[in-house]
């Protein structure tokens, strides 16, 4: 009889550690979030590593960083194959090749691990979430709205995206030539060319200046890219085209800061990638506590970030962007 | 190094004109590759003559003249530097560094980058040289780790237009004479180097070098010193080439010039500049570097899609392979029917 | 005592063990069966590439073309899973696609005489923008099963097939190299071209032979990657040629040609993958892998000077001695 109370007893306690344990599998900090970018040692990424090892910090999860010096698919994949090894509780990634890395991200996801991409989707089916720094539409329209400021009565426009098989680049070209087409407030522009540089600081100054000899009357480069965009600013100023053509689309400010100070520039755009890092590690973070449910009209709080909502397949927009003009361009520091 | 260059068939006094001609006017298969170059784009698009649009050209091609003659030099002493794109970012990046905390260093700063790119290149003459490392082994590691210690050095970072000094921003629109500083630099640049190489007895004991190792050394040429020597003056342009990169793109990231070592290779080859060693000339090289140049300028002048330029680009290097292998076998037989005549005179 | 094996991939097989023992000491994921059996499909698609620039090499050439040969033939796979061929009618015609980019290359090199880095450095732009024209931009993933079962699955649950290939390519060409009048004939040219046409030898038919070769098994390879990656673009594996290059000479081939091994290219290539699984597993930052791959490329070379700076520091060293004991 006591033998068996003690039985009992120990049983009891045996189940309520083995509950004890099943409901800290539930635990809401101390997870690890593993990210990598399309390559290491661009200022833009380290900019939202630093955001994302804040909302790590601010959550108390553990958080790594890591990846390839140069952007190529192969090292990527071959990067978020030893993230797996090490068995993370999340991985977040700016996809090269959204559908080269589908393959070990399914994978990732069957092992029951979470998968955020950020600035760069992957395949719908092979992530969790996509946390969009702006929908493709808004970028179009952003960066035409800049060009509006450039030359306010319109003309010639070119494109410079990285590659053709950059898949945010390609839709910002295609929303844009859209909006053209649709929209009275655009249809002043009149689109000549479509160049790409490869993210190629020497590469995007050269197109630039082969773009003003093709196209005498070229009023505005417009280009998606982080790179091209200073780039072709430089050309423009160089090559003496000063107040015939200006270059605009996304750039950091750090970068295109003096062609606006000295008036060569009116206006580029961005978003804060910092910001941006911070939200799709404190997304991770709401889902690996079970507080977020990614069904599409939930909305949530991300800390200092703000409250989003989550839109279809997954998506969630960041949406705040930035324009930068000559007034505004201090008040940034990345 | 890698292959014999290929006898052409010798049949009939016909075929040596064009080899008489090319004799005669020193045109190399680069030259007449660019004419021909030229005169279809001009035919298809008049635009491309505008004196505008060539200027545009010359300095699109301006900095790569530049790495292509370097490359050239290491190429005549029958070896390769596939790190001048490293030594090209590594010297940009620490003189872009040091310009930006010290903006009152006037333009004494050009040294900076020179002395940088000399002693990499040092570094990559001594594995070579006295190594006896093969120089493509040795120069994909140096190429690996000069880019690898530019990412160390960078922290992630760049620098920007706006923190270089006022004198660098300005140097792009600097012009002599109504041609830019840039171009004007690198013309007086390679034509040094090719009267040096031509005239300088250390100059010729690069062709010597390059021509038969063995033979140099029996003759008494310390063929590893002018070996060393060729990779020291090869990265000191490279510096110098990164150096101008930067000033001219004004944002110095830690990719600058990653590649460019395919593409100097390419211009060199182009060029007419034998990777097998021992023949070919810097201005050659300089010349194919405006091959590129003239190539994209052209296609984006005629609009032609994205994908097929890369075809054409590549076409265009085995073309002018050919037609430099061809000249340079007509001239071969010039030269022996010049012989012959001069023998059959009494 | 076993066939004595060679004094450089001997070398290699102890800087593995070193790199493998390194790698558990910089992480604990490292050693595992499962871990390290997966790992080595990160080396499979470069590993085939550098079996077939190793050919070339022996006779003295380069082919820096592959990686873009490869993309070719990534491309040319998708058109008939689009077109719903049989992956057995697929292969062999994407295999002999891939070689007649080779057979180019070769006869552009041996029959017109062009120097192979110049001919290839050309058309390699040439063959990825062929990829590019053939394909589009988006790139094609709607593969069918069986177009990735050689570069996804696993055999017995642990090694993957892909690697096993990789390893019968590597025996298989190993055995032509080392066995075959071609192979002999390869060595022969690639240590004097002259005395191989003296003797009797086609050389230029060889040489069309070996890029052919090595055209085949970068479509072999582009096998591999789409299973691996389940992407077809023309911008695949761009970048890859400095790997495969890289793992050529260290695997301790004379980039002159006639010397050298297959054995040695694949142990190297052991080194490599060690390394990088190692590195990546334990977070090193990119660029410090970078350093580290280079620095260990130029040592790796420097190794007889070192060796002999070694045994002669010895020598003195024993001298001396010998000499104060008298």
């Amino acid at each position: 009889m006591k033998l068996h109370t003690t039985l009992f007893a120990g049983a009891g306690i045996a189940l309520a550690l083995g509950l004890g344990d099943s409901a800290a599998l539930a635990k809401d900090s101390g997870f690890k979030i593993m990210m990598t970018p399309k390559w290491t040692g661009f200022p833009y990424f380290e900019a939202a590593a630093k955001g994302g090892r804040e909302a790590a910090a601010e959550l108390g999860d553990q958080f790594v960083y890591a990846g390839a010096d140069h952007a190529d698919v192969s090292l990527q994949v071959e990067t978020l194959q030893n993230f797996l090894a090490q068995k993370p509780d999340a991985i977040e990634l700016a996809a090269i090749d959204l559908n080269a890395v589908a393959p070990v991200l399914k994978q990732a996801l069957k092992r029951g691990i979470t998968v955020t991409t950020f600035d760069a989707d992957a395949a719908q089916d092979a992530r969790d979430m996509f946390v969009n720094q702006l929908s493709y539409k808004q970028a179009a329209k952003t960066m035409l709205d800049c060009a509006l400021l450039d030359s306010p009565r319109g003309g010639e426009i070119a494109f410079v995206a990285a590659s053709p098989t950059a898949p945010n680049h390609t839709a910002h070209i295609k929303y844009m030539k859209e909006y053209i087409k649709d929209d009275p407030k655009y249809q002043v522009f009149k689109v000549v060319d479509t160049q790409y540089a490869n993210d190629d600081d020497a590469k995007s100054y050269d197109v630039a200046i082969n773009l003003m000899q093709a196209h005498p009357d070229l009023k505005v480069i417009i280009s998606s890219s982080a790179v091209s965009a200073p780039a072709g600013a430089r050309a423009i100023s160089a090559s003496g085209h000063v107040g015939k053509v200006f270059s605009t689309g996304f750039a950091l400010p750090s970068a295109i800061k003096g062609y606006l100070k000295d008036g060569s520039e009116k206006c580029f755009a961005l978003w804060d990638p910092e910001e941006l890092g911070y939200l799709a590690t404190y997304a991770t973070h709401l889902k690996l506590a079970g507080k977020l449910d990614l069904k599409p009209g939930t909305t949530f709080e991300a800390g200092k970030a703000g409250e989003y909502t989550v839109g279809d397949g997954g998506e969630i927009v960041y949406g705040k962007a930035l324009m930068f003009t000559k007034d505004n361009v201090d008040k940034f520091n990345f | 190094m890698l292959t014999e260059g290929g006898e052409a068939p010798t049949d009939g006094e016909a075929r040596t004109a064009l080899g008489q001609f090319a004799l005669r006017f020193r045109v190399s298969g680069v030259a007449a590759f660019l004419l021909l170059l030229g005169v279809a784009f001009t035919l298809l698009r008049p635009q491309f003559i505008a004196p505008g649009n060539l200027s545009a050209i010359i300095s699109n091609a301006a900095i790569l003249a530049i790495v292509a003659a370097a490359q050239a030099v290491v190429l005549i002493t029958r070896n390769l530097d596939v790190s001048v794109g490293s030594i090209m970012g590594f010297s940009a990046y620490l003189t872009a560094d040091f310009a930006a905390r010290h903006p009152h260093v006037g333009p004494a700063l050009v040294l900076m980058p020179l002395t940088i790119g000399g002693a990499l290149g040092a570094l990559n003459g001594v594995l070579v040289a006295y190594g006896r490392v093969s120089p493509l082994i040795a120069t994909l590691g140096t190429m690996s780790v000069y880019r690898g210690l530019t990412y160390v050095y960078a922290r992630g970072q760049e620098i920007t237009a706006s923190r270089l000094p006022a004198w660098m921003n300005a140097l792009p629109e600097v012009r002599i004479a109504g041609v830019r500083l840039l171009v004007v630099i690198a013309i007086i640049v390679v034509c040094l180097l090719a009267a040096f190489l031509r005239f300088y007895p250390l100059g010729r004991r690069m062709y010597a070098v390059g021509s038969n190792v063995s033979a140099s050394a029996f003759f008494g040429l310390r063929t590893q010193r002018v070996v060393l020597f060729a990779y020291i003056l090869g990265a000191v342009l490279c510096g110098l080439a990164g150096f101008l990169y930067a000033v001219r793109v004004g944002t110095v990231t830690v990719v600058l010039a990653s590649g460019w070592e395919l593409t100097s290779l390419a211009a060199a080859v182009i060029g007419g500049v034998s990777v097998a060693g021992g023949s070919g000339n810097v201005i050659g090289a300089a010349l194919g570097a405006v091959v590129l140049a003239t190539i994209d300028n052209g296609l984006v002048l005629l609009g032609i899609p994205e994908f097929w330029r890369m075809f054409i680009q590549g076409a265009a290097i085995v073309l002018a392979a050919t037609a430099d292998m061809i000249i340079a076998g007509q001239v071969r037989n010039a030269l022996r029917a010049r012989r012959r005549i001069a023998r059959a005179a009494p | 005592m076993i066939r004595k094996l060679p004094q450089w991939e001997l070398t290699l097989v102890v800087l593995t063990l070193a790199a493998g023992a390194w790698s558990a000491y910089l992480s604990p994921y490292y050693l595992s069966l499962d871990q390290i059996a997966y790992s080595t499909r990160q080396f499979v698609f470069p590993g085939i590439l550098a079996i077939g620039l190793a050919v070339v090499v022996i006779l003295g050439e380069i082919d820096i073309s592959l990686a873009s040969t490869l993309a070719f033939g990534a491309v040319l796979f998708s058109k008939f899973s689009a077109f719903g061929a049989p992956i057995w009618i697929a292969t062999p015609l994407v295999t002999a696609a891939c070689a007649a980019l080779g057979t180019l290359n070769g006869v552009l090199v041996a029959r017109f005489g062009l120097p192979s880095l110049a001919v290839t450095l050309g058309t390699m732009g040439a063959f990825r923008g062929l990829a590019f024209i053939l394909g589009s931009e988006t790139g094609y993933t709607g593969f069918d099963d069986s177009y990735l079962y050689v570069g996804s699955e696993q055999a017995f649950g642990l090694v993957p097939v892909s690697f096993i290939l990789f390893l019968v390519i590597a025996l298989a060409v190993s055995v032509l190299m080392r066995r075959t009048v071609f192979g002999r004939r390869c060595y022969a040219i690639g240590l004097n071209k002259e005395a191989s046409w003296a003797a009797g030898i086609d050389v230029a038919r060889i040489k069309v032979m070996a890029y052919a070769l090595a055209g085949a098994l970068a479509g072999v390879a582009a096998l591999v990657w789409i299973g691996q990656y389940g992407s077809a673009r023309g911008d695949n594996a761009d970048g890859a040629i400095l790997f495969v290059v890289t793992a050529v000479v260290l695997g301790g081939l004379d980039i002159n040609g006639g010397r050298g091994a297959i054995l040695g290219v694949v142990l190297a290539l052991f080194l490599l993958g060690t390394m990088r699984n190692g590195m990546g597993l334990a977070n090193v930052a990119g660029p410090i892998q970078t350093i580290v791959l280079g620095g260990l490329l130029i040592v790796g070379v420097l190794r007889p000077i070192l060796f002999q700076g070694a045994v002669r520091g010895y020598r003195f060293a024993f001298s001396r001695q010998a000499v104060a004991s008298n």
